[in-house]
């Protein structure tokens, strides 16, 4: 290539070393001129001609290049991952901190409250100015908001200008994206969307002759080094758009002769076939302008919302100034980072618009005189909530192809609610640093969160450390589940009310049970004792161990299989008798599953934690609905529910009560394995149902239980949240009776050891006892033949 | 199917019309955690414990509980006779709903039942929507077991009561199965 044209390189200063040795050989050669002219010129004549045809063939290949890579020109746009929108009305429960803290994550600035994106906050009241957002079921338009928050709930919500509504949606903070192995991210824009005064000042500070050169321009080209012959140095490029675009493009970043020889044919080619306003889009849509760890921002309309939080059709003249004088060095630039060098940048940007007219005097003044403005951190980081992101990719690998979520720029709606999550996070880091104390053992924890009523997933923790992006405990863990299997065992029993009721006496007595093989089972119960008779609601509260595998031997271990299979449980469960007592494994996110149908009268609700799909203009391409699904009798499963908040309030999960006020009415079970090995508890308040499990990556033994290892950091986070609490509405078939349960009978109200228990009609005592007790004789003989 | 759907919308209508006052909406008190107060202006963090009644007490081998160090003061196993009732917010909701049904978008108007759902997950009403929105679909599955769960939370409200067993046996009947409608139909009447 360099011995094609002699000419250029001659004009070339920087190339004058190394061009001057070749032209000696030259001038021997002149001086046997007229002796060898034929063969000289036939040599001459070879070598220009393969020479030609080599440079033919290559712009060919350099043409093919440009031609398949510009036409098929399909950036990779990565997915984009958004939390819940926060909805805003009269009655909402929300803290002041949450909100604030919401705000932040969308990337609203603290200012006013009236530009579009800013909030004011005194106190308890907030003004918020939205940028609105188009989901698929409508457009929620820009809108100033007022409200008060005074005990963690919404009140005198107001909209003060545009559309009136008693409900507002907040924009959906971004919390990750599925990227592409490059690690490119984007937003694509079209020319049409960005301001002209975008596009005017880009040309005017890169290439002022974009509408009139042919991709390169030798007159800049040749400005630019004198310039930087001046200055000893490289003070100016010369290239243009068209050779920056090249660049990136297609071509390394070494600075050879070779690769710009390369640029500026490829430039040339580019202009020859396409249009100046392609050029310039891809242009915009290709530039790099910043680091986010890994992640690599490009193109302005990403780079407009990672600095300002604002799409680039809004943003001011001193905002177009900073992404313009960034694309000199977006790191030298950096305006988080390096504010005197951006702002000195910026202003020479804006000289520059105002020398050219672009806009006037005054205004350059204006826009000279703004700060930055520049976000405090972008809106988001491709990391924050890897446990979460994991389970939505597993979500939707069932209906998306791991390439198609890489680059189409689809837009996936969850259900992460991003106040929840934090408090998850921190009930477990919080927790397990006290619970280890002093002590050699590595605890590890699983937490998942799910809204009681519809089955969404809002948080989830997947170990200690929420950063990391490695095992996910809650999805991965599956570990016996102990006792968090009984309330199973008990519905099973219950939904025969003409045999079990809440009072029905069963025996808390040791046994062993003898195989076919000759094996023998002996269970124990944790405190090793044995109580002789009890009512089954303390059996089920107190978590004896022998009443619950003789009343699961009683029903069938097939039944009870069957109930849990029903409540969502899809892999094998062991046959075998130690299954009463929770020999079967499970991960947090499937107990989490089954006791949704606990927590919501019988109804299996399928977790989930995409709400929908869109492509990257908005059109839905997946919803994933609410489904409800009835497995169980709601009659049956509202006496567990009272048992489960008798365990709260009496039983082995009382000790939440030492951090959560009384007044939160919760149900839940304790579930614990051999040697401490899992620590679990699930239970659940009006709201929200949460699943936690603690122990060791090794499956060692613990000193805990899941009184003592699960519980604190479920009661920590549930004490964390504004929420109501459990009161489940009486479903139809179900009466309350005051009973003597010690006695099995009816009693009044206000005697002694009166209780007051639900019943499916019918299924409650006939007899009737006064405060004396002395019914009692009789009642024993009842139960004492009932379990021979 | 398009006069049972209006039959629905007609029953639906009549129930929403009567509801409002039954109960406070969003589902009366919520619990508010210390610390978090409406005056400080920085977030609040979550509330740390000092105390060492707080402290896990990891050294203890049984599941059982301790015997108390206090007594804690006596409380029952909570429950309500009836569900909540629509706050304003979801109401409005609701409305959009029916707006969006009525311009036969039947998907929209089931995303915005959702989010009436997710503000107002107790409120048996919601679900009799969405029950009548699946019917439009003509999904009969759902629309069956959104009734059912509509009626779980329907409690002692005789009205609300009577609506939801109506609206199943429509839906039974619809779906082929006689006898499941019969049956609904006479749960309706003995109210």
């Amino acid at each position: 290539m360099a011995c094609l044209t002699d000419a250029p390189i001659r004009y070339n200063p920087a190339m004058k070393k190394s061009a001057a040795p070749r032209r000696s050989p030259k001038k021997n050669n002149r001086k046997g001129k007229s002796a060898r002219q034929p063969w000289f010129w036939r040599l001459f004549f070879r070598v220009f001609f393969i020479g030609v045809v080599l440079l033919a063939g290559w712009m060919v290949y350099l043409d093919a290049v440009v031609t398949s890579r510009f036409e098929g020109r399909r950036f990779e746009v990565p997915s984009r991952v958004y939390a819940r929108p926060l909805e805003l009305y009269d009655g909402a429960s929300v803290s002041s901190g949450a909100l604030q803290r919401e705000l932040e994550l969308s990337g609203y600035r603290a200012g006013d409250g009236s530009a579009a994106g800013t909030y004011r906050r005194n106190g308890g009241h907030f003004e918020i100015s939205t940028r609105g957002f188009l989901f698929t079921d409508g457009l929620e338009p820009r809108r100033r908001l007022s409200l008060n928050i005074y005990a963690d709930r919404v009140q005198d919500f107001r909209v003060l200008s545009g559309d009136n509504s008693p409900i507002v949606r907040l924009e959906p903070a971004q919390i990750g994206g599925i990227y592409p192995a490059h690690k490119e991210d984007r937003v694509l824009v079209q020319l049409e969307d960005v301001p002209v005064l975008f596009t005017d000042t880009l040309l005017a500070v890169e290439d002022r002759n974009f509408h009139d050169h042919y991709g390169i321009a030798p007159l800049s080209i040749a400005r630019a080094m004198l310039a930087n012959i001046q200055a000893g140095r490289i003070v100016q490029g010369g290239s243009t758009l068209t050779q920056q675009l090249v660049k990136n493009f297609f071509l390394t970043r070494e600075q050879t002769l070779l690769r710009k020889g390369n640029e500026a044919l490829m430039s040339l080619l580019l202009e020859l076939h396409y249009e100046k306003d392609d050029i310039l889009e891809t242009y915009l849509n290709e530039v790099y302008l910043g680091q986010a760890g890994t992640r690599a921002i490009h193109g302005f309309g990403l780079a407009s919302q990672f600095y300002f939080g604002e799409s680039i059709r809004d943003i001011e003249p001193h905002q177009v100034a900073l992404l313009v004088g960034m694309v000199k060095g977006p790191s030298y630039y950096n305006p988080r980072r390096r504010t005197e060098q951006a702002l000195s940048r910026r202003n020479l940007v804006i000289d520059v618009m105002a020398e050219t007219g672009l806009i006037g005097e005054q205004e350059a003044a204006r826009a000279r005189a703004q700060p930055l403005d520049v976000t405090d951190r972008a809106s988001y980081s491709e990391n924050r909530y890897p446990a979460y992101i994991d389970l939505v990719r597993r979500h939707l690998a069932r209906d998306y192809k791991q390439e198609d979520l890489q680059s189409d720029g689809l837009r996936i709606f969850t259900t992460l609610d991003p106040a929840i999550q934090y408090a998850a996070e921190f009930s477990v880091k919080d927790m397990l640093g006290r619970m280890e104390g002093g002590s050699d053992t590595t605890l590890e924890s699983a937490l998942v969160v799910t809204s009681r009523d519809s089955g969404e997933v809002l948080a989830l923790v997947g170990g200690r450390d929420p950063q990391y992006a490695g095992f996910n405990r809650a999805l991965d863990a599956r570990r016996p589940i102990g006792s968090l299997i009984k309330p199973f065992t008990y519905l099973t029993a219950l939904q025969q009310p003409e045999r079990y009721n809440l009072i029905t006496p069963v025996e808390d007595k040791g046994f062993s049970l003898v195989f076919d093989d000759g094996r023998r089972w002996e269970p124990k119960n944790y405190d090793g004792e044995a109580r002789g008779l009890v009512p089954l609601h303390e059996a089920l509260s107190h978590s004896y161990n022998f009443p619950a595998v003789r009343v699961g031997l009683d029903v069938g271990i097939d039944a009870v299989k069957s109930t849990l299979q029903g409540f969502g449980v899809t892999s094998g469960i062991s046959e075998y008798p130690s299954m009463l007592l929770g020999s079967v494994a499970m991960t947090p996110v499937t107990v989490a599953q089954i006791y949704q149908g606990l927590a919501t009268s019988g109804f299996n609700t399928p977790l989930r934690t995409i709400r929908q799909v869109t492509d990257a203009e908005g059109e839905a391409l997946s919803r994933y609905s609410l489904k409800v699904d009835q497995v169980a009798d709601p009659a049956a499963v509202h006496l567990v529910q009272y048992v489960m908040q008798e365990t709260m309030q009496e039983g082995t999960g009382r000790s939440a009560y030492r951090t959560v006020p009384r007044e939160l009415t919760l149900a839940g079970k304790t579930g614990t394995t051999d040697d401490g090995r899992d620590s679990w508890f699930a239970g659940f308040s009006g709201d929200l149902l949460a699943v936690s499990w603690v122990g060791r990556d090794d499956n060692g033994p613990t000193s805990l239980t899941g009184a003592t290892g699960a519980l604190p950091v479920w009661s920590r986070f549930m004490s964390q949240v504004p929420q109501h609490g459990f009161s489940p509405v009486v479903p139809d078939g179900v009466e309350y009776h005051w009973v003597n349960a010690a006695e099995g009978a009816l009693t009044d109200e206000h005697c002694e050891n009166a209780r007051l228990v639900p019943f499916i009609t019918g299924s409650e005592p006939d007899a009737e006892v006064s405060c004396g007790g002395n019914l009692e004789r009789r009642i024993r003989g009842w139960f004492e033949g009932l379990f021979q | 199917m398009k006069p049972n759907t209006l039959k629905y919308a007609g029953v639906v209508g009549l129930m929403l019309g009567m509801v409002g006052c039954a109960s406070g909406p969003g589902g009366g008190s919520i619990y508010v955690p210390a610390g978090s107060s409406s005056s400080r202006d920085e977030a609040p963090e979550p509330p740390q414990t000092s105390g060492s009644a707080e402290e896990p007490r990891v050294e203890r081998k049984s599941e059982q509980p301790e015997e108390p160090v206090r007594e804690p003061e006596r409380s029952a196993p909570s429950y309500q006779d009836e569900g909540d009732a629509l706050s304003p917010a979801a109401k409005s909701l609701i409305q959009r709903a029916d707006t969006l049904m009525a311009a036969g978008d039947t998907q929209a108007a089931v995303a915005q039942l959702e989010r009436a759902q997710r503000i107002a997950p107790r409120s048996a009403q919601v679900y009799f929507k969405l029950s009548e929105a699946y019917v439009a679909l003509d999904q009969l599955g759902s629309a069956e077991q959104f009734t059912l769960k509509g009626l779980s939370l329907a409690g002692s409200d005789v009205s609300l009561q009577r609506s939801g067993w109506m609206l199943l046996a429509d839906i039974r009947r619809a779906r082929g199965n006689v006898a499941g409608a019969n049956q609904a139909e006479e749960r309706a009447g003995a109210l």
